[in-house]
């Protein structure tokens, strides 16, 4: 039950972000919505039992190549790039301001306290054996098969990471002419 | 009611709308994004017949390998893409031409 009702969040999170990424016009939404199917196909790999997977996604993913991309998108606006961006109270665009801090931090303690006391009663009537062992962990076999089988693969994609990093490097530094 | 044929169906449409949004966008950072879309289709893939089909985890690993290659392919591209906005004033995929002749 469980299982499924994360299978249907996390199909309909990734198909329709995904979706949302191709017709958006603005590329900075692209990207926002980009970030929303990555996270849908983790909860696709914990649906599989891939935990290990899940969490390298969300953190690779997630973590590095989407911000990277929004910065790409930051550095290249050029004059194309014109921003609208305006808050809830029409003021002009900025980090912010005593109202908008006002509204977020009264907006995170209600959403805080209510999850504490939500939570606290979900945990009391489920304790968590209920939902069963069904996949057990996969860190120490992945660990195993890394290192013994796939060993050549692993050194070579770690040459491959230098290999880029420097790449990268060296092809976006600026050039005096 | 979760089978194998869900997990390809969702993978498929990846794919489709990754190519789709390859092929439509004129934005070279947009061109990435399709591409990390197929990919991340593929891995899907992977994972998927790994718990239904082989039972082992020769699948999670590859999935793996797919995402450091997706990681390493999107640093070396956004580093083009600097530069070449460094060079033109803009991404605009068609004005790309200094190669051609």
């Amino acid at each position: 039950m469980f299982a499924q009702l994360l299978f249907l969040l996390s199909a309909v999170l990734t198909v329709g972000c995904a979706i949302a990424v191709a017709v958006t016009k603005n590329i900075m939404h692209s990207c926002i919505f980009l970030l929303g199917s990555l996270i849908g196909i983790a909860g696709l790999y914990a649906t599989l039992g891939a935990d290990f997977v899940a969490v390298t996604q969300i953190m690779v993913y997630v973590g590095g190549i989407v911000i990277l991309m929004l910065f790409a998108v930051m550095l290249t606006g050029g004059k194309d790039f014109v921003s609208r961006a305006q808050n809830l109270l029409g003021l002009a665009p900025s980090m912010g301001n005593k109202w908008t801090y006002g509204i977020g931090l009264f907006v995170g303690l209600v959403f805080l306290l209510t999850n504490i006391k939500l939570l606290s009663n979900i945990m009391k009537s489920y304790p968590a054996k209920t939902f069963g062992n069904e996949f057990p962990s996969t860190v120490s076999q992945i660990g195993h098969l890394l290192v013994k089988e796939h060993v050549l693969a692993f050194e070579l994609s770690s040459v491959l990471l230098l290999g880029a990093l420097v790449g990268a490097a060296i092809i976006a530094r600026p050039r005096k002419q | 009611m979760i089978s194998l044929i869900s997990y390809l169906i969702i993978s498929l449409v990846l794919f489709i709308v990754g190519l789709v949004v390859m092929i439509s966008r004129k934005n070279i950072v947009a061109i990435l994004l399709g591409i990390e879309l197929i990919l991340n289709a593929a891995a899907l893939n992977f994972v998927a017949y790994s718990r239904y089909v082989t039972n082992n985890l020769d699948g999670h690993i590859f999935s793996l390998f797919i995402i450091v290659v997706a990681a390493a392919e999107a640093a070396v591209g956004l580093a083009i893409v600097i530069r070449f906005f460094q060079i033109k004033e803009t991404i605009h995929i068609d004005e790309a031409t200094q190669l051609r002749n």
